[in-house]
């Protein structure tokens, strides 16, 4: 795939031809998908192009204090086409209705946001080459292992074009990929050993990295073998050490549910100056981390992406927003107005959906817990969680847990044999005074981590509850 | 209905010219139309199924299958198609053919209703939203209800080279209620959802009084207390029986865990793994379920298929793949999430079938233990046999009573262990079939429903 020319850039096709007074707003895509998928060690299917090309229009009808709101999308570029997306999105704005009788577009020309790292030039050019020569990195990585192997697994590299216009003058865009990891690394075998175990590997990234698979590989191994001899933790109070693998399961979930525009129209989102966290808590959202999954230099409603810190030493601080909540609180956009997320998640494909408010990377920021051989010895008992099936976090409630999906003991300050069963859970944040995972932060790591879409160090907890034998 | 007759032609065209190339050649085209209403007491949001009509061919190559997608079904778009069809089949040209028989089915088929959701428009769905807004009004505490009302009729033609055509048209229509309550900053929230295959019909099930009873509950959610952890005697509502049945019978007789040999059931296929008085099945023709199919997306028609008979694991969900591996025949389990998704094989409407005992009897029983209830998630280890589930709320079971209500818990263990532990499942009038989605891994997501009755049995739990 080459890139398009300026003009040729599918929002701008599609704006070109709207008419109408009322203020409209193009959301475009060009993209082209390639996937290998394996059973075992084998290619079982190849798949690509994966060709998605379309966009969505959203219109705005004022009226008195309110904004009608209606959007379609479709992949029709035809006049005919346009026109029908565009009809339906003004019958849906002529019912919809929207709390606030002002809002600003981003407006401006070529590279608004400036420069973000996320796409891999590479994966551009000659996206089945390089994604051929990943699978035959990975394969040669687990060559030669007699007791682990891929049970399954697929890599997903998508290479998207984004373009975003709208009435008050904006034209711009921007090229990125990402590649997205799933297997499961079985281990097995050995003489009257345990029943085979699986470590399930999910992972989204911008680039790909052969280089980095033999080391990955080692651990992914390591920790199917640590699952296939896990056992349930005892059940009780305790201290847990998270690594940001977990907590990315939870914290995007659990901020994006309360410190949102939506959240305070909903009057559910915590007040400015709330204390919710330890001295320790604080947390940003940034969306410019360089090759971070939800990075680019715009959101999708094209405001440039930004860092807003989200809690100040435990303290409520900023709240982010979209274009529509920051006229509903006579406000300005944070960049937060992201298409296409789901659980936490994002889609490969966005232009289906109109924005709505989501954090971009939750960044928590590193605390003076040290190592995490240093963490380990201030939890002194306790378990580390490596892995949790699904948190499956209540954005309004903060609740979250689940099943351990591999975990360690620790005992006198070392990690000791492994956990596999049994649950863990409590409240992410809580209201002012009530117990919560931010209230019993112990301590927070001194190294960052990146782990989609989640920036973080090691945390200590205490306690958390566990249920097992 | 008719989204995709204007493409038909030109498809069958492409598929004749792939035809000519390979072995064997399949496409699968979609098309949607729908309307959804939001409505929270602050804004009304619609939103309609993208003007999004695509196609997915897929080929026989050699040592396996190769596709390729595109979006849009003009004569410009399935050249493309074409063209990367043809670049697949250059670089793997297969010399074989592929596994099993091909269907060659012919249906055609659409949701029949007499009260079709297309003639409902905005300003009627709109109307049907804030009545639903208002039978939460005037529960104490509830800070905010957020209704969604909406229905979608996706259209699929199926068509192959060895003679298979099939089309449906299925309408999914759904309504949900869910209020929340706050007091001293603590915020719980409870909802209503119910949905099936067919018309307006189906919102007939969205009453005031679930509604108001889910604004209860959310209220009462503002008190209830930490639950328990640890090994427990646990009795599960219908709905946590429907992820029950999900997770472990479902997720785990989907064949290509077996040929890919990751299913801890493979080897036991054949043996008594519970007690006598549970059956699971999995039926993508249960008239009116919420995944309701006609046909799958191999052109294979939706069946009951029996996975587990009167406590014997005696079944498994095939696509043609696995089916040809284990010698079995298709069950009509072959989905994809869209036509830019691959295949998998997948669940449809998955349960518990009834027993026979009461409610009561399950709570005495019990005697000591706690009852989840209102399951919102699970997930399955197929290797390790594991499975997860998650209740929004419980109680505690004392003394053969039912008693103080508990928060958001999971449920953890060995699916064989629990299959051990069951020591009943109630009857008929609990019966419940909720409506929901599933993914395959992270991804793939597509309508899914489970369910079942009450169902006793010990597993550990824990604040969740």
């Amino acid at each position: 795939m080459s890139s398009s020319q300026p003009g040729d850039a599918a929002a701008f096709r599609v704006g070109d031809r709207l008419t109408g007074q009322e203020p409209w707003e193009v959301f475009g895509e060009r993209i082209r998908r390639y996937e290998i998928h394996l059973n075992g060690d084998k290619i079982e299917m190849t798949r690509g192009p994966i060709a998605l090309e379309g966009y969505g229009i959203r219109v705005f009808r004022k009226r008195d204090n309110v904004t009608g709101i209606g959007y379609q999308a479709s992949n029709d570029f035809s006049d005919e086409g346009i026109r029908a997306a565009a009809e339906d999105a003004q019958r849906a704005a002529r019912y919809a209705s929207f709390p606030t009788g002002r809002f600003d577009l981003p407006s401006g020309h070529g590279a608004t946001g400036g420069i973000v790292e996320v796409l891999d030039r590479g994966l551009w050019e000659y996206p089945m080459d390089s994604l051929d020569a990943y699978v035959a990195a990975l394969r040669a990585a687990f060559e030669g292992r007699k007791q682990t192997a891929v049970s399954f697994g697929s890599v997903r590299a998508t290479l998207s074009e984004t373009s975003i216009c709208n009435s008050s003058g904006l034209r711009t865009g921007y090229g990125h990929t990402t590649v997205d990891l799933e297997f499961a690394v079985k281990a097995f075998g050995g003489a009257e050993g345990p029943a085979p175990g699986e470590y399930w590997v999910n992972d989204s990234d911008r680039r790909l990295q052969p280089k980095q698979l033999a080391g990955r590989v080692d651990e992914w191994a390591r920790y199917a073998e640590d699952v296939r001899r896990g056992r349930p933790p005892p059940t009780g109070e305790m201290a847990v050490v998270l690594p940001p693998t977990v907590l990315a399961g939870i914290l995007p979930i659990v901020f994006g549910g309360r410190f949102t525009g939506s959240a305070r129209l909903q009057q559910v989102a915590p007040e400015p100056g709330t204390k919710l966290g330890t001295d320790l808590a604080t947390v940003y959202d940034d969306g410019r981390i360089p090759w971070a999954p939800m990075s680019a230099p715009i959101d999708d409603e094209g405001f440039p992406q930004s860092r807003r810190t989200l809690l100040d030493h435990g303290a409520v601080s900023d709240i982010l927003y979209d274009s529509l909540h920051a006229g509903a609180f006579d406000t300005r956009s944070t960049g937060n107005g992201f298409r296409g997320m789901s659980f936490g998640f994002r889609s490969w494909f966005r232009f289906l959906q109109p924005p709505a408010l989501s954090p971009s990377t939750i960044a928590l920021s590193p605390g003076g817990g040290g190592t995490d051989a240093e963490l380990l010895e201030t939890a002194g008992d306790g378990i580390l969680i490596q892995q949790i099936g699904w948190s499956s976090p209540d954005p309004l409630t903060g609740a979250f847990g689940g099943e351990i999906r591999l975990g360690y003991r620790i005992q006198n300050g070392k990690l000791a044999e492994s956990i596999r069963g049994g649950t863990v859970g409590g409240i992410a944040f809580a209201s002012e005074g009530a117990p919560s995972l931010m209230t019993r932060l112990e301590a927070v790591g001194s190294t960052a981590a990146f782990s989609e879409p989640v920036s973080s160090p090691p945390v200590l907890v205490r306690p958390l509850a566990v249920g097992g034998v | 209905m008719g989204e995709l007759s204007d493409a038909e032609g030109q498809l069958y065209h492409t598929l004749a010219r792939l035809a000519q190339r390979g072995p064997f050649v399949e496409v699968m085209a979609q098309g949607a139309t729908g309307l959804s209403v939001r409505f929270d007491g602050h804004s009304t949001t619609f939103q309609s199924p993208p003007r999004l009509r695509g196609a997915v061919f897929r080929v026989w190559t050699r040592g396996g299958w190769s596709e390729a997608s595109v979006s849009g079904l003009d004569e410009a778009s399935l050249r493309f198609v074409e063209g990367a069809i043809e670049r697949l089949l250059t670089r793997r040209p297969a010399h074989d053919s592929p596994p099993g028989a091909s269907s060659t089915a012919r249906i055609e088929k659409f949701t029949p209703t007499t009260r079709p959701m297309r003639d409902m428009g905005e300003e009627e769905m709109s109307a049907m939203a804030h009545d639903m807004f208002s039978w939460t009004e005037g529960v104490p505490d509830i800070r905010q209800t957020q209704v969604v009302v909406g229905w979608r009729e996706e259209e699929r033609l199926y068509i192959n080279s060895a003679g298979a055509r099939c089309l449906q048209g299925i309408t999914r229509v759904r309504g949900s209620v869910q209020p929340v309550a706050m007091e001293n900053g603590r915020l719980e929230s409870d909802y209503f959802i119910h949905g099936g295959v067919g018309g307006r019909e189906v919102l007939d099930g969205v009453t005031p009084e679930k509604a108001r009873q889910a604004a209860e509950c959310a209220r009462e959610m503002l008190h209830a207390k930490t639950p328990p952890a640890g090994k427990r005697t646990v009795l599960l509502s219908p709905s946590v029986t429907g992820y029950f049945a999900h997770e472990s019978f479902g997720h785990g007789a989907e064949a290509d865990q077996f040929v890919r040999d990751r299913s801890y059931l493979k080897p036991i296929l054949g043996q008594v793994v519970g007690p006598e008085m549970l059956t699971i099945v999995d039926n993508g023709a249960s008239p009116g379920a919420w995944s309701e199919i006609y046909c799958d997306d191999e052109g294979h028609p939706a069946q009951r298929t029996v996975l587990v008979d009167h406590g014997r694991f005696v079944g498994a969900l095939h696509d043609r793949d696995t089916a040809a591996a284990l010698g079995a025949v298709p069950t009509g389990n072959s989905r994809r999430s869209d036509f830019l998704s691959r295949s998998f094989v997948r669940m449809t409407n998955t349960y518990v079938e009834p027993g026979d005992r009461s409610f009561q009897e399950l709570v005495k029983e019990a005697r000591d233990g706690v009852l989840l209830e209102a399951g919102v998630a699970g997930i399955e280890d197929p290797q390790g046999g594991q499975i997860q589930i998650k209740a929004r709320r419980g109680h505690l079971i004392q003394n053969g009573e039912v008693t103080e209500l508990v928060s958001s818990m999971a449920l953890s263990g060995q699916v064989l262990e629990f299959l051990a532990s069951i020591r009943g499942v109630s009857g008929k009038e609990d019966f419940q079939l909720d409506t929901g989605s599933c993914g395959k891994g992270r991804t793939d997501f597509l309508p899914n429903s489970a369910g079942g009755t009450y169902l006793l049995g010990t597993a550990v739990v824990g604040q969740a």
